[in-house]
């Protein structure tokens, strides 16, 4: 047990903060031209991603023909940090490098690979991906998509929502029913589905921020064709790699919620140098203070907990603490942003913010649209009742129904 | 950064556990609560087996393990409810020698302390610990190269049973902080009736007790520094504490909402528990995170041990509310009975929870380091 990292480790941060003082986007770089999706990849997206993935600094535990440098879990732990305090995202398309890439590292076919892994990675075609359903929401594995099998290609119709970026994505990583009639978990495949096929149609779907705001999309299939050999692993076997995705995902995921959610604290402590509606500091008010210090309390746990954890997360488990984080990580965020929307009182209720998008000036957007916006994280990727089913079930051992 | 427990201070929190699981069933403590017995035990394998000399240097006779392998002691002393005079004699006694003592009084306090032939108390101000101060209620002043003492303590642990009391009051000069050994008997010690007996609580007062220079620890007036940094100890030692309490009526809780059936199930399998079980489950992992922060703050003596001590308290304090609350619940009516051993379990951590500063006072602590 220690808290300071081996001087070998600083020797690597050190370096890495230098090369990302040089090479990272500049403000004016991305405000010239803003990304409006999680698949949007901008000029400068494009090039920042390349600049990544060429100095082994992309997926840094990976080799180098992959954009990595095969760097032991202790400094990949040291990467993401710095990579969750700058103020640029490492990828703008962070489902395919988080989640698609890694799936087809682990179960794509040499095909497969040779065709989408390096391009993904060098930022050359985005990604959306194709889980949630209006009928299968937190109960994934009862998705309808239908995939009829041929012998050289399958028949996709069906209904996808919240798809993340749809409308920019080129390629969507979708997971479609192939076999109707095995038990639900048993008959799930997963398809890479061209996007600009014949019989899909992206209908944009707005969140609750702001109309012109879109990042979802309800994406529908007719009858799309889709060649066999962009199956992705075993037919009928997509559910392991839904689990095996979704713990790349979450291994590192939580570095930067926390790292967002301490970009909060930050805001906070200068709105406590603020006046609040009753002309007085904001910070002098004793209820603030006790809430603010609470929220920091919470905050600094999450890297504590996240540390714990993290000997697991290195060999790319899902583990219980996964779920704690998510869980509390997303409820502490919410409860921040609300404690700072109600010191404002209606100040929080003035709410002209265009900025929207992946760049420094999200710094602007207001309280009350902040607070909003903290619901993404308690109900996507497993709502916290999803995440407090797991802990009690999977963890602590009570029945299952 | 490494959060991992070493495969020796496993081996250490393996053995403890069997020891305590051995020698301290909840039926000990209750025989404490119901008829003031006063076991030999656990305090005796304590002693024996060097945990009382864990945090202390080899020169006065310890085993100079660090407090982060005393911390995950502690921690499973919650975890048992032990009682007994580790938590004030190891914890909050020693930590305050060691941080103002002498050579000589390190001697004769901290070595014998270590050796587990001699028990601790501190007497501080349990009302304003968690910013490191000290109220009007007990003063010093000087008389030649002696030192007077009037006033009195309130919750001292231990305090009319420990052989010696380390004194914290409020001196005329300087910081305003001057340290003191009383040993027992110079004080008037009156047992309260304490919320948890095997935690037991006293009222002390002191009407002119005249202490020699050699029980003077360091310069009274100059001194504010060694008491924060002991109370720095105390605190996160109750935290951690309080952390394996929390740890153990959580294990209880659940295994009760496994066993126990209504409507034809486990009322286990009602979502309503299991969210309940959940949440305390992040709060127990949440407290034990902060506190081995805090922990290993204090035994690296890192610059965020200030912060870190007043978080784990706060954590803890989270902690403790939800777990007693949903435990007590969960548990329906049997919670609600003498019977049931989670009463235990409720004082231990409530106890804990009022010693060195609430959480709430812990918070405004934290709010003033961080200049909010």
């Amino acid at each position: 047990m220690q808290l300071h990292y081996d001087a070998e480790t600083e020797k690597f941060r050190a370096e890495l903060r230098e090369w990302l003082a040089e090479n990272q986007p500049t403000v004016a770089e991305m405000r010239a031209e803003p990304t409006t999706s999680s698949a949007h990849l901008t000029s400068w997206a494009r090039r920042w991603q390349r600049r990544l993935f060429d100095a082994g600094l992309l997926v840094p535990g990976w080799p180098p023909e992959l954009g990595g440098r095969n760097l032991p879990p202790v400094q990949q732990l040291v990467y993401h940090e710095e990579m969750a305090r700058i103020p640029v995202m490492r990828t703008n398309n962070p489902q395919g490098l988080g989640i698609i890439a890694p799936s087809i590292h682990d179960y794509g076919s040499d095909f497969l690979k040779q065709k989408y892994l390096v391009p993904t990675l060098r930022a050359e075609i985005a990604w959306c991906l194709g889980m949630s359903e209006p009928g299968a929401g937190s109960d994934l594995a009862g998705l309808s998509t239908r995939a009829e099998v041929h012998d050289d290609h399958f028949v996709v119709s069906g209904q996808k929502i919240w798809t993340s970026g749809a409308h920019h994505a080129d390629h969507c990583f979708c997971f479609v029913r192939t076999d109707p009639d095995a038990p639900k978990h048993r008959g799930i495949s997963v398809v890479i589905i061209d996007m600009k096929a014949p019989g899909i149609r992206v209908r944009p779907l707005p969140d609750l921020l702001d109309r012109d705001h879109v990042d979802f999309n309800e994406v529908f299939f007719d009858g799309v064709v889709v060649p066999r050999d962009h199956l992705v692993g075993p037919l009928n076997q997509g559910w392991s790699i839904s689990a095996g995705s979704l713990a790349h995902e979450r291994g590192m995921m939580w570095l930067s919620s926390a790292a967002q959610l301490d970009g909060n604290l930050e805001r906070m402590f200068r709105l406590a140098r603020e006046r609040g509606p009753d002309g007085k500091r904001i910070g002098e008010d004793a209820v603030f203070r006790d809430a603010l210090a609470s929220l920091y309390v919470d905050a600094q746990a999450i890297w504590f907990m996240g540390y714990r954890g993290f000997a697991k997360f290195a060999k790319g488990n899902i583990s219980p603490e996964h779920s704690v984080l998510k869980l509390f990580g997303s409820e502490v965020a919410q409860r921040a942003a609300r404690v700072a929307s109600e010191a404002q009182g209606v100040d929080a209720l003035e709410v002209d913010f265009h900025g929207w998008g992946h760049d420094a000036s999200s710094d602007e957007l207001p309280w009350s649209l902040r607070y909003l916006q903290t619901y993404g994280a308690t109900i996507s990727a497993g709502a916290s009742e999803i995440q407090r089913n797991i802990i009690a079930q999977r963890v602590l051992g009570l029945p299952r129904r | 950064m490494d959060f991992e427990i070493t495969p020796e201070q496993q081996q250490l929190v393996e053995s403890v556990r069997a020891v305590l699981g051995r020698e301290c069933p909840t039926a000990l403590v209750r025989d404490i609560v119901e008829n003031g017995s006063a076991p030999e035990q656990p305090w005796k394998s304590a002693r024996e087996l060097g945990w009382t000399a864990i945090d202390v240097p080899e020169a006065h006779g310890g085993l100079e393990l660090g407090f982060a392998a005393l911390g995950l002691v502690i921690e499973q002393h919650g975890y048992f409810i032990a009682p007994g005079p580790f938590l004030a004699s190891v914890t909050q006694f020693l930590p305050l020698v060691r941080e103002a003592g002498s050579a000589a009084q390190l001697a004769r306090f901290a070595a014998p302390a270590a050796a587990g032939e001699l028990t601790g108390a501190l007497a501080i101000d349990h009302g304003c610990a968690a910013e490191h101060a000290l109220g009007d209620a007990l003063r010093a002043r000087r008389d030649g190269s002696a030192w007077i003492l009037d006033g009195e303590r309130h919750a001292v642990l231990d305090g009319d049973r420990a052989d010696e009391i380390a004194v914290a009051a409020r001196v005329d000069e300087g910081d305003g902080v001057g340290l003191f050994v009383v040993p027992q008997g110079a004080a008037k010690a009156q047992r309260v009736v304490s919320l948890d007996a095997s935690r037991p609580l006293a009222h002390l007062r002191l009407d002119g007790v005249r202490v020699e220079p050699e029980r003077v620890l360091g310069t009274p007036g100059a001194s504010a520094r060694a008491l924060g940094r002991a109370l720095e100890h105390a605190t996160v030692a109750a935290a951690l504490e309080c952390v394996g309490t929390c740890q153990s009526l959580m294990e209880r809780t659940v295994e009760y909402a496994k066993q126990r059936r209504q409507f034809d199930q486990p009322i286990g399998a009602f979502q309503a528990i299991q969210h309940k079980c959940a949440d305390m489950f992040v709060q127990v992992e949440k407290a034990r995170a902060t506190g081995y922060f805090a922990m290993m703050a204090l035994a690296e003596d890192d610059p965020r041990r200030a912060l870190g001590a007043s978080m784990a308290k706060a954590a803890a304090s989270d902690c403790q509310r939800l777990v007693c609350k949903e435990g007590i619940q969960i548990h329906g009516g049997m919670g609600y009975t003498w019977e049931s051993d989670v009463q235990l379990f409720v004082k231990r951590a409530k106890t804990l929870e009022a010693l060195f500063g609430t959480g709430t006072q812990h918070r405004k602590r934290i709010a003033d380091l961080l200049e909010i």
